[in-house]
């Protein structure tokens, strides 16, 4: 299957006034790990991330290619695009290739800087968008994923609390999945700071 | 002659059209019923598509100076989804005949038990131990007769007998082939690059297992479908012993640890008086 040529999985938790996005490091190559330090999760704004979990090439490609939407969005609007907005823009960007899509399903996860409102959503290959209240997961394990986040999340979680319940939901979920792992990144997203963490997994 | 019929489990007495001595004695094959099924063959062939798992695991054995090293992890996976982290792939078939689990799991553990079974019957009628090569023999020509049916199996046998140590790989497919040195599963190449370069006919009891060990966990680092727990066992006169089962988890940070990311001291003010 081509979602799971290359292996990965990415969450992203909505907290109290703070996004959390989390992912894993593997890079394989079918049951063969390449890559322990494999960046699935890339920066758009300084309170914006999108996670591209899927078939490696595009992963790759998508970034780039949203990296270029979002800089002449803010060369022609001169301001900052907000989460919501950018979360259009990246469904836009993946029905354009409808009949050829490109292999990610992104996970999106910001902070509206004018209002300090949190956001997270996740699209499908081809750009549904899905803009739950609570979580959401994409990759190779969701179902594990999914069934981690309904146990350990609740609403109101503070930074601190919500970077333990992601990366606990993440780690224990791809703990299950031959072809996830090798390592985690947590990036915790508040209305002033962005705080990033590596954390400590299992490397089989 | 004794009527040992009794003894036997239900499953077998529904058969007595074969030989009614050897069903008795237990050493004809168990007989299994076919699925009452319009299209049999057709039924044949998804039943063996589905159980054909893709032997995601990792076996190693060697024979060294002492006697014989036998090693494993011990994650059983259905397709992405790791279904168990605990398993146990090396079966002890008898105090000194050991047998390695790779490819599907119930195949595995049934037909080795059955060897189990069959060595023993094989002493009480000969009055000594069966050789290693007479026991995967054994077991070599059960699953000859099973082949083309889907069972899949790729099991090393090791053990100790009066010829000293003896590792035979015994497949699904039929084949069984004398060695030294094998590595057997999705994991095994990973396992092999380690082993090979490590290897030495003379070495000690412990550097064999810790060589075990890290190949196991080589290939658990690099392989998608092996991890959990290396297990590594040692088979000598005296028959297996246990050496180790260790968490490659841990095993990484203890091979690998991770520096201590040196803090730089905070500025003080320096009080003056």
């Amino acid at each position: 299957s081509i979602m799971s040529y290359n292996g990965g999985v990415v969450i992203a938790m909505k907290g109290k006034g703070c996004v959390a996005i989390a992912a894993d490091r593997r890079l394989g190559v079918r049951g063969h790990t390449v890559a322990m330090d494999f960046q699935k999760i890339f920066e758009m704004g300084p309170h914006l991330y999108v996670g591209l979990p899927g078939l490696a090439t595009d992963t790759i490609t998508v970034a780039q290619r949203l990296k270029f939407r979002l800089n002449m969005y803010e060369l022609r609007e001169n301001r900052r695009i907000t989460p919501k907005t950018f979360a259009s823009v990246v469904a836009n960007l993946l029905y354009e290739r409808r009949f050829g899509p490109y292999f990610v399903e992104p996970v999106i996860a910001g902070i509206d800087t004018k209002t300090g409102e949190p956001y997270i959503c996740n699209t499908d290959l081809i750009g549904c968008l899905n803009e739950p209240d609570d979580f959401v997961v994409s990759g190779t394990c969701v179902e594990q994923a999914f069934g981690m986040c309904e146990a350990l999340w609740e609403p109101d979680l503070e930074p601190l609390d919500l970077f333990e319940t992601i990366s606990q939901a993440l780690v224990n979920a791809f703990d299950r999945d031959a072809m996830s792992g090798w390592g985690a990144v947590v990036h915790v997203i508040e209305k002033d700071k962005v705080t990033v963490r590596t954390v400590k997994t299992r490397m089989d | 002659m004794l009527d040992l019929r009794v003894l036997e489990p239900c499953s077998l007495q529904s058969s007595l059209a074969a030989c009614a001595d050897s069903q008795v004695l237990g050493t004809a094959p168990p007989t299994f019923k076919l699925p009452a099924v319009a299209d049999l063959d057709g039924f044949q062939k998804a039943a063996v598509q589905m159980v054909k798992p893709a032997k995601g695991t990792t076996t190693l054995a060697f024979v060294f100076k002492h006697g014989v090293i036998v090693a494993a992890d011990s994650r059983a996976s259905m397709g992405n989804y790791i279904s168990s982290q605990t398993v146990k792939k090396i079966l002890e078939i008898n105090r000194y005949l050991l047998g390695t689990m790779a490819g599907g799991a119930a195949d595995c553990q049934f037909w080795q038990r059955n060897l189990g079974t069959r060595c023993r019957l094989h002493e009480l009628a000969n009055k000594r131990r069966i050789s290693v090569a007479g026991a995967s023999k054994l077991l070599a020509n059960t699953l000859y007769s099973y082949r083309g049916m889907g069972l899949s199996m790729g099991t090393m046998i090791a053990g100790w007998d009066e010829s000293g140590p003896g590792l035979y790989y015994v497949d699904s497919e039929g084949g069984r082939v004398e060695g030294k040195r094998f590595s057997v599963g999705s994991g095994s190449t990973y396992a092999y690059g380690v082993l090979d370069t490590g290897f030495r006919f003379d070495m000690t009891v412990d550097e064999a297992v810790e060589l075990a060990r890290r190949a196991i966990y080589h290939a658990t680092f690099r392989d998608g479908a092996s991890g959990g727990v290396a297990s590594v066992y040692y088979v000598g006169p005296q028959g297996f012993k246990k050496m180790s089962g260790d968490d490659v988890g841990e095993l990484h940070y203890k091979y690998y640890p991770v520096p201590e990311a040196t803090v730089e001291a905070e500025m003080e003010d320096v009080t003056t008086s």
